[in-house]
């Protein structure tokens, strides 16, 4: 039976401190600060990422070269699409949630390093802008993976050397924003809130910090010696003077595939969140996927020379067949724990729950061709084909993205005490799924065809499919703007959410929305399940933090998800 | 004389300074995991271009000899800098100010002696390893000077008096980073001398 405390003892709501635009433009320490400035510098490189994307697609419309000056230009759309997307708009994002949430759901007042915590943050602006410069000095052009010598002998100009550098400033904010969220969450949970208390959200980010801090030191390494290469007359991925090309690409991927986990896992942590409050249910398997999590950061580190199945030594080709296809075992042990937890629940429709499906379905069909490429054979075939493209995007985007949207929604009302509005939610869900699926699915068939990736010129017979596939992702660039707008109008017409819109049991909705400057008046008691939703207790939890917070939804006479489906009991909640 | 000043006055700490101090420790332990990762990085870099340059030339007795003494020196800092911190947490401010100043002669020979060695590269002839083998020492010397400027301002601040029983974060700090330094040199040796 779970102890009915008073969430909020002797809390005093009010208003002050109340936040405008011009705090989020300045140096801070408040970690829920930074976590908007994290999130809003994201949205800005997405869109920036995005339109490199739309320009790649209106290339590839036709089997001719068209909007790219020549193959070098093509080249660099690619390569500044795939860094500006993983490394200024996912990983920042996902820190941005991280920044903002794990604080709240611990209870804590902020981050157990908010100096460094912001300067972690604002290394970021800098890189970025560093990298997008390279446009004026002979942009990257190597692909987001850099491979020597297309990095070194053949990428002329100083854009390949500012993007190294900008990756080197990215890398240490992340391993700096890492080792702080390690040190918070090992030791600023409250009282009564063991490891395994803690939300999954909180989970995930300790499982990716792990993965941070391990696998980035060592692409710092790497990119020290390809830097060397191109300003310092070194030779170490020089194959004309010995060196070894391959070196870097074992180098890169030891990073860069954990870095595929530094994507992902913040997006389950958010999922099973999400999963949970709106199916009511508890979560399904909570060790499971706490301990999955930890898994994947682990198994994360043996899998890196799949990607050079087609260069590996033969004799090591099986060993990395079998730990790549080995995590997927843990990944899938997710994927059941979902379906778990919303089996049977009293599901909510709302945007965010629609994302959390989605991310649920699409990534599925991502982890599915990775198991695929984790097979040697067919790996061999489909090697630098668009089946890889199709597969990467299905996990990043279909995973990782989704989980994004997902959060965002279900999120908001706490960062800006508003709420998005429901009916373009679902619009911007139902035109974001769809093109989504029309914009990569076709891309497996192409791969399978032949097609190879990073061309700008292709054969005629695949014409048809490109140009499904481009008129999809140009209804997928359109969706965006939904959210944009939704953002946009919610903040203008400011429809009160109240502290806990959703109900949910986890301690960012023990406070206020927005929270106040030290997140929460007094010592916030964390209920002893975080997702022990469906009993009588947590509604009494709940009853009592509303009557402590006020109302949500305090413009409605009722919730809209309770108007609708009228509950006979109070053990419903 | 330096170690005459008054040390801060001891007194309980806080609940908040106990968790100050205690992430402290955590982030300091977990960047040191963290960070050696770039030294294994560079230590296979090592080991693989090694394994593609053929045989290495046989050191003379002075390129072996040198280094070795070096390193036995750098070890010899780990001692002294771990009797400094013992010291300055018994309050025995005398005894800390002779421990590390050893720890920082010790640790200035060797940084010396390494750059002396880099300059006098034995690989010469060999592009890609006299390479690395560059890399990894001067990389290493940037750690090593940076930590070692930091034990130097916190010589300093001991003799205005700073640290004690109660407050001894900064020693500790500088002497946990400093094993950190020697960890790192520990692995590079191994990789360009012994194996």
């Amino acid at each position: 039976m779970a102890t009915i405390s008073a969430p909020l003892p002797g809390i005093q709501v009010s208003e002050e401190g109340k936040l405008r635009i011009g705090d989020y433009l300045k140096w801070s320490v408040d970690h829920k600060i930074i976590g908007v400035q994290y999130a809003v510098t994201a949205l800005f490189f997405f869109i920036i990422g995005g339109a490199l994307a739309m320009a790649i697609r209106w290339e590839l419309l036709t089997p001719a070269l068209d909007v790219a000056a020549d193959g070098t230009a093509y080249n660099q759309f690619f390569t500044m699409h795939g860094t500006v997307m993983i490394f200024l708009w996912i990983i920042p994002m996902m820190a941005g949630f991280g920044n903002y949430l794990v604080p709240l759901m611990l209870g804590a007042k902020d981050m157990a390093f908010p100096w460094l915590n912001a300067f972690a943050f604002w290394l970021i602006p800098p890189a970025g802008v560093l990298m997008i410069l390279g446009y004026f000095a002979g942009q990257a052009q190597a692909g987001w993976t850099a491979y020597p010598p297309l990095s070194t002998m053949f990428s002329d100009g100083d854009g390949q050397t500012m993007w190294a550098i900008a990756i080197h400033l990215l890398g240490a904010s992340s391993i700096l924003g890492a080792l702080n969220f390690i040190v918070t969450i090992r030791n600023m949970r409250p009282e009564g809130m063991g490891y395994f208390q803690m939300p999954l959200f909180v989970w995930a980010m300790l499982a990716t910090s792990i993965i941070i801090v391990m696998a980035t030191p060592f692409l710092a390494g790497g990119l020290t010696l390809l830097i060397l290469d191109r300003v310092a007359g070194t030779a170490f991925f020089n194959p004309a003077q010995g060196g070894d090309v391959l070196l870097w690409q074992n180098v890169f991927w030891f990073y860069s595939h954990p870095a595929v986990y530094i994507m992902v896992l913040p997006g389950f942590g958010m999922l099973s969140e999400v999963l949970s409050v709106h199916a009511r249910k508890n979560v399904f398997g909570y060790r499971a996927i706490a301990l999955s999590s930890m898994a994947i950061a682990l198994v994360g580190f043996t899998v890196w020379a799949h990607h050079m199945f087609t260069s590996l030594t033969p004799s090591l080709r099986i060993p990395f067949m079998v730990t790549s296809m080995i995590i997927a075992v843990p990944t899938g042990i997710k994927i059941f724990s979902w379906i778990g937890t919303i089996w049977g629940g009293k599901i909510r429709f709302n945007s965010a729950m629609l994302f959390g499906l989605g991310f649920l379905s699409m990534f599925v069909i991502g982890g599915i061709s990775g198991v695929m490429l984790a097979a040697v054979p067919f790996d061999l075939h489909v090697h630098d084909t668009y089946f890889v493209v199709s597969h990467f995007h299905f996990v990043l985007y279909g995973g990782s993205v989704l989980a994004i949207y997902a959060g965002i929604y279900h999120w908001w009302p706490k960062v800006t005490g508003t709420l998005l509005n429901e009916s373009m939610g679902k619009w911007h869900f139902w035109l974001t799924y769809v093109s989504f699926f029309f914009t990569f699915f076709p891309m497996h068939l192409l791969g399978m065809l032949g097609m190879p990736r990073r061309v700008a010129v292709y054969a005629p017979e695949f014409q048809t499919l490109n140009s499904i596939v481009s008129f999809a992702s140009f209804v997928l660039g359109i969706s965006t703007f939904i959210l944009l707008y939704n953002m946009v109008y919610s903040l203008i017409k400011r429809k009160q959410a109240g502290p806990n819109p959703w109900r949910a049991l986890t301690l960012e909705w023990a406070t206020s929305s927005p929270p106040p400057a030290h997140n929460f008046h007094g010592d916030p008691v964390p209920y002893k399940n975080p997702y022990g939703y469906g009993t009588e207790a947590a509604y009494r939890y709940l009853e009592a933090q509303e009557a402590e917070l006020g109302k949500s939804w305090p413009n409605l006479e009722e919730e809209p998800a309770r108007a609708l489906k009228p509950s006979s009991s109070p053990a419903g909640d | 004389m330096t170690q005459q000043i008054s040390p801060m006055p001891e007194r309980k700490l806080t609940r908040d300074e106990v968790i100050a101090l205690k992430n402290k420790r955590t982030l300091v332990t977990v960047f040191q995991i963290s960070w050696i990762m770039v030294f294994v990085c560079l230590a296979v870099v090592a080991i693989q271009i090694r394994g593609t340059s053929g045989p290495l030339p046989a050191l003379n007795a002075i390129q072996v000899i040198v280094p070795l003494g070096a390193t036995l020196a750098l070890l010899g800092s780990v001692w002294t800098a771990w009797q400094s911190l013992k010291a300055i947490q018994a309050d025995q401010r005398a005894r800390f100010f002779v421990f590390w100043r050893y720890t920082l002669v010790l640790g200035g020979a060797f940084i010396l002696v390494m750059l002396a060695v880099m300059a006098f590269n034995p690989y010469g002839d060999l592009l890609q390893y006299s390479q690395i083998f560059r890399v990894m020492v001067v990389y290493h010397a940037l750690h090593a000077l940076v930590i070692g400027a930091w034990m130097v301002q916190v010589y300093r601040n001991a003799a205005q008096g700073a640290y004690g029983s109660s407050d001894a974060w900064g020693v500790e700090a500088g002497a946990k980073l400093w094993y950190f330094v020697v960890i790192a040199w520990v692995l590079f040796y191994a990789v360009l001398y012994v194996f």
